[in-house]
């Protein structure tokens, strides 16, 4: 079970479309900033879905400073494909930034993405 | 020159004024280009990488251009053309930019300085011609104040109800709407939701300040009742690797200390010279000249950025160029700008020397974080509705149904498209669009103007 968590201004919309979409193998949680950076580190979940206004800022400011920016990835307010975001997963990204207003259509995308990765 | 207009638009700017502007945005570029402070929340985190020498000056200039090129355009400029207002997206982002792309030091304020220059001479050129048109767009912009400030009060409801659920949100939402009523009939000079608002985020600070107290104390017993003595990772421990990286932080910005209380005191005069908004609400009600009433919608709107700039302060070693946003309000109350720029110093060394204590305070209270992220999405929400809603009505007095028409069109279609322009400045933009055109049409003897 691959364990996605949430976090920023929209985290329970995310955590809502995701969990509606009912992909096996993927289970996705409301957290917070400093509690899902802690988790990555510790290995008790291995993805964060960060939500603000830029993409960048609220969701990914603490895991920036501690997971370091290899593992970080903000489409700011671009909307990826899933082949991008499979890319990045390949690349060994674990945290991603979007924004607020393109909540609907990035997080089906990436869920799916981590879903297919297995 | 239009006395009348200029009474309730500031179209003008003064001397003292533009030279303010040129040497804050000067300012700000210089301590983007140390990467002390830069204003996009959503650029901050990249700075430790930029920082530590990861990262390199372009590279992270091209994150700083990526993030905040779309506000820049989508929500700084048609904010300040449609109300005359500066704000901080036209202003410091593109400091922002520059700053941290200058490979010089002294090329830095150079940058700045000039941007500054381009908008007070640009801005208050276009707004002067535009209010000079057939279909004066300009004007039937102050049709925002109304819906901005009404619904705007409802957001700490919003805001409960997203966290705490739907009975305290309803109990919220009545007392809310008690206390407007009761102002309105008591206090009818003072703004209706003032005491509303208040009421509001007090509920929610105090809803989650409890929350907070309670699971503390339940982890404490839970740890007791097992007989360990791990107190949870919520304590202060120097290994923690949260808390060195915040205490370097901190410890980094306090180095430089005078010069966060000479950037306080210029964004301070600044909003006392009352051509500046903070918010996305306050520029239309400082344009109306409405100012305490775009000081409490400022002040509220603080609870929501506090822990996110904080945090993210404390997590990249940069603060923002205007803080936790205080010196907004305090700035649009202040009697002189000379009040403003010492108040607005002060302020800043208290933020600054504070900042450790307060990120230590909030790894302790989650449900306090969690508020703020309500507070910033019930803004976002009741503010994307008050903003669709008063372009309507400015469409409405610029050009009845036909400006309808265009407005709501064009954000129907900035909608369709995936949004280029961000929301909340999308309508506004469309009016600008919408007014232009319908004095396009005025030329070409196909629209009459509604005389109001």
């Amino acid at each position: 079970m691959t364990k996605i968590l949430t976090g920023g201004v929209g985290k329970t919309e995310v955590a809502g479309i995701v969990s509606k979409l009912g992909i096996d193998g993927i289970e996705i949680a409301v957290s917070n900033d400093m509690d899902a950076a802690m988790k990555l580190r510790g290995g008790q979940a291995d993805f964060y879905l960060g939500t603000c206004h830029t993409g960048a800022g609220a969701s990914l400011g603490v895991l920036v400073g501690l997971l370091g920016k290899p593992l970080c990835h903000t489409f700011g307010r671009s909307v990826p494909t899933e082949d991008e975001v499979t890319a990045l997963l390949a690349e060994g990204k674990k945290v991603f930034g979007f924004a607020i207003d393109q909540i609907d259509a990035v997080a089906p995308v990436m869920a799916r993405a981590i879903a297919a990765r297995g | 020159m239009n006395t009348l207009a200029a009474s309730t638009n500031h179209l003008d700017f003064t001397l003292a004024q533009q030279l303010t502007v040129i040497v804050l945005a000067a300012l700000t570029a210089f301590i983007s280009h140390m990467a002390l402070a830069v204003f996009n929340d959503g650029t901050r985190p990249f700075m430790l990488d930029f920082i530590q020498g990861r990262s390199s000056r372009s590279a992270t200039a091209a994150v700083s251009f990526g993030l905040s090129a779309g506000f820049i355009f989508g929500l700084g400029a048609p904010m300040a053309l449609s109300s005359g207002v500066l704000n901080p997206w036209l202003l410091f982002l593109p400091t922002d930019i520059l700053g941290i792309l200058a490979f010089r030091k002294w090329l830095a304020p150079l940058l700045g300085g000039a941007w500054g220059a381009l908008i007070v001479f640009g801005l208050g050129g276009t707004n002067n011609l535009a209010h000079k048109l057939p279909v004066d767009f300009l004007t039937a912009m102050q049709q925002m104040s109304t819906p901005i400030l009404f619904l705007f009060t409802l957001f700490p409801v919003l805001a409960i109800t997203k966290q705490f659920g739907r009975a305290r949100g309803g109990i919220a939402a009545v007392i809310e709407l008690a206390f407007v009523i009761m102002t309105m009939k008591l206090w009818p000079n003072v703004f209706a939701g003032s005491l509303a608002m208040a009421a509001g985020v007090l509920m929610l600070i105090g809803f989650a300040v409890r929350k907070d107290l309670l699971q503390r104390k339940a982890d404490r017993a839970a740890f007791a009742a097992e007989g360990t003595t791990d107190t949870g990772p919520q304590e202060a421990d120097p290994d923690d690797p949260m808390v060195s990286l915040f205490s370097a932080s901190a410890a980094r910005l306090r180095r430089y200390l005078p010069l966060f209380m000479l950037l306080g005191a210029g964004v301070c005069a600044l909003a006392q010279m009352h051509i500046f908004g903070g918010g996305e609400a306050t520029s239309f009600l400082i344009a109306k000249g409405q100012y305490s009433e775009a000081a409490q919608v400022d002040f509220y709107r603080v609870f929501g950025f506090i822990p996110l700039i904080a945090t993210t302060a404390l997590a990249s070693g940069a603060y923002g160029i205007a803080g936790f946003t205080l010196v907004y309000p305090i700035g649009y109350l202040m009697p002189n700008p000379i009040l403003a720029a010492v108040v607005g110093a002060v302020v800043f060394a208290l933020e600054v020397l504070a900042l450790s204590y307060i990120g230590k305070l909030l790894g302790k209270l989650p449900s306090v974080r969690d508020s703020s992220e309500h507070l910033r999405s019930a803004i976002t929400e009741t503010l994307s509705l008050a903003i669709l809603f008063g372009s309507l009505l400015a469409a409405n007095v610029m050009g009845g149904g036909l400006a309808i028409l265009i407005v709501g069109g064009l954000y129907l279609i900035n909608e369709a498209m995936g949004r280029p322009v961000v929301r909340m400045a999308a309508a506004p933009a469309a009016v600008i669009v919408g007014g232009i055109l319908l004095n396009v049409l005025y030329w070409l003897d196909l629209f009459t103007p509604v005389k109001g």
